[in-house]
């Protein structure tokens, strides 16, 4: 005997006879009563383009400190090398910052996926990087590696203090994304000051010790917002 | 004896019309503290929301509990929502949080918990129900995300874009989804009792 298989239309007819559960009318009073208790009114959040202006004034701030301590890094980069890595670097922050301040707001369009963009640009830097940066010998890969890390921290930090400034006001819904993504976006403004500055273009320097200050940064920023999320003004 | 315009306009004055007025500009009025306007979003938004929580619980105590820590925290941030931007899935990006918040804290709590009784064991998927499964019984079986794309598209009654921007996702990974519920339901449909349930 074969059986017919029910059709969309009759598994949705199905689904519709189901009897609606009836709301406890003393809990919708109970919830009426503590929302208008505390009623007062509120200023709605700021237009994407303040919160991504104040990301681009942390970004220039942080890249113009990183001339002051010394621009040796641009002087020794080729023209080639300018375009190839700094644009793509400038494209990546920017995609991060942008789905940063989309998830200040719940269910804001483009918030996940202009993530995976910029983590997929940021692949694509790396793989320009291996290319236009040749290997070289280093006497002290260790020594000036861990110069550059700290330096790049020194960058990264503040930016994700004000950064996180900024967040204050927003209602994030997720603390993975947006612990990884804010971290993205501090650890990106190290890199790009340790690109400004740093003077050795020895491949291996510049992919472990300088795409290592964003990586900690992401990890930390994960790490920070798992552990802050639920004492965030949103979430207590 | 007749009513008076004068009588019946100051009437219409007092009534308020939520089916005039938009979720939307309800919203923006509770932002403004109205107070009228807030009851009359609670009282227009919090069944379907209800239905949301139920319909993936199957326990209408914890349901409610739910809907309340919704409210509460649509309240703290209700300045995030924008003017002139879609209500309904912002609210269930919230809705959706609290839920998957509540489910880590029951998860924890139920870890330091020792079981001092026999409890019923739950019905396996062999067991064939005499009747019909209610709604929450019947998608039991499905995985989380088809579970609950499947209670706001044909529960809820959201669109497929309005369903995407509330889980953060595309309007291909929901219709993907969707028809992989159905795809699993038919298949959970097909035991002959539940076919016979179907048909009474």
């Amino acid at each position: 005997m074969i059986r017919r298989e029910m059709t969309n239309p009759e598994i949705d007819e199905l689904i519709d006879s189901q009897p609606a559960p009836a709301l406890p009318a003393d809990r919708l009073k109970q919830i009426e009563t503590a929302v208008t208790a505390d009623l007062k009114p509120v200023r709605p959040l700021a237009p994407d383009s303040a919160y991504l202006a104040g990301l681009l004034g942390i970004f220039l701030i942080a890249c113009i400190a990183g001339c002051f301590i010394g621009p040796h890094g641009w002087h020794v980069l080729s023209g080639l090398q300018k375009v190839t890595v700094l644009v793509p670097l400038a494209a990546t922050t920017a995609l991060v910052a942008f789905s940063v301040v989309r998830q200040m707001r719940p269910a804001a369009k483009h918030a996940r996926s202009s993530a995976l963009v910029s983590a997929g640009v940021f692949v694509v830097l790396l793989l320009i990087m291996m290319v236009v940066f040749q290997p070289a010998q280093e006497s002290a890969f260790l020594r000036h590696g861990l110069a550059c890390f700290r330096t790049g921290m020194v960058f990264a930090i503040p930016a994700a203090f004000f950064l996180a400034l900024l967040l204050l006001r927003g209602a994030p819904l997720s603390p993975l994304l947006t612990g990884a993504t804010a971290g993205g976006f501090a650890g990106l403004v190290g890199l790009t000051v340790l690109e400004i500055h740093c003077p050795i273009l020895n491949v291996y320097h510049i992919i472990f010790w300088h795409v290592s200050v964003t990586l900690a940064c992401i990890v930390a920023g994960i790490v920070f917002s798992s552990v802050t999320f639920w004492r965030w003004p949103s979430n207590r | 004896m007749e009513r008076s315009s004068e009588q019946q306009m100051e009437e219409s004055r007092e009534i308020p019309e939520p089916s005039v007025t938009t979720l939307e500009q309800l919203m923006v009025r509770y932002q403004q503290a109205d107070e009228i306007a807030t009851r009359s979003l609670i009282q227009q938004l919090s069944p379907q929301l209800y239905r949301f929580f139920a319909a993936q619980l199957g326990n209408s105590g914890e349901a409610s509990d739910m809907l309340q820590d919704t409210w509460l925290r649509i309240h703290r941030v209700r300045h995030t929502y924008r003017a002139g931007e879609p209500l309904i899935p912002w609210v269930y990006a919230i809705a959706r949080r609290v839920r998957v918040d509540s489910y880590r804290k029951r998860r924890r709590i139920a870890m330091r918990e020792f079981v001092v009784d026999v409890l019923p064991e739950p019905a396996s998927a062999k067991d064939e129900p005499a009747d019909l499964p209610p709604f929450d019984q019947l998608i039991a079986p499905l995985p989380a995300s088809q579970r609950e794309v499947l209670t706001m598209l044909k529960v809820n009654g959201l669109s497929m874009e309005e369903v995407a921007r509330a889980t953060s996702s595309s309007v291909g990974s929901v219709k993907q989804k969707a028809h992989r519920a159905y795809e699993r339901l038919r298949g959970l449909l097909q035991s002959p009792r539940a076919r016979k349930g179907a048909a009474t």
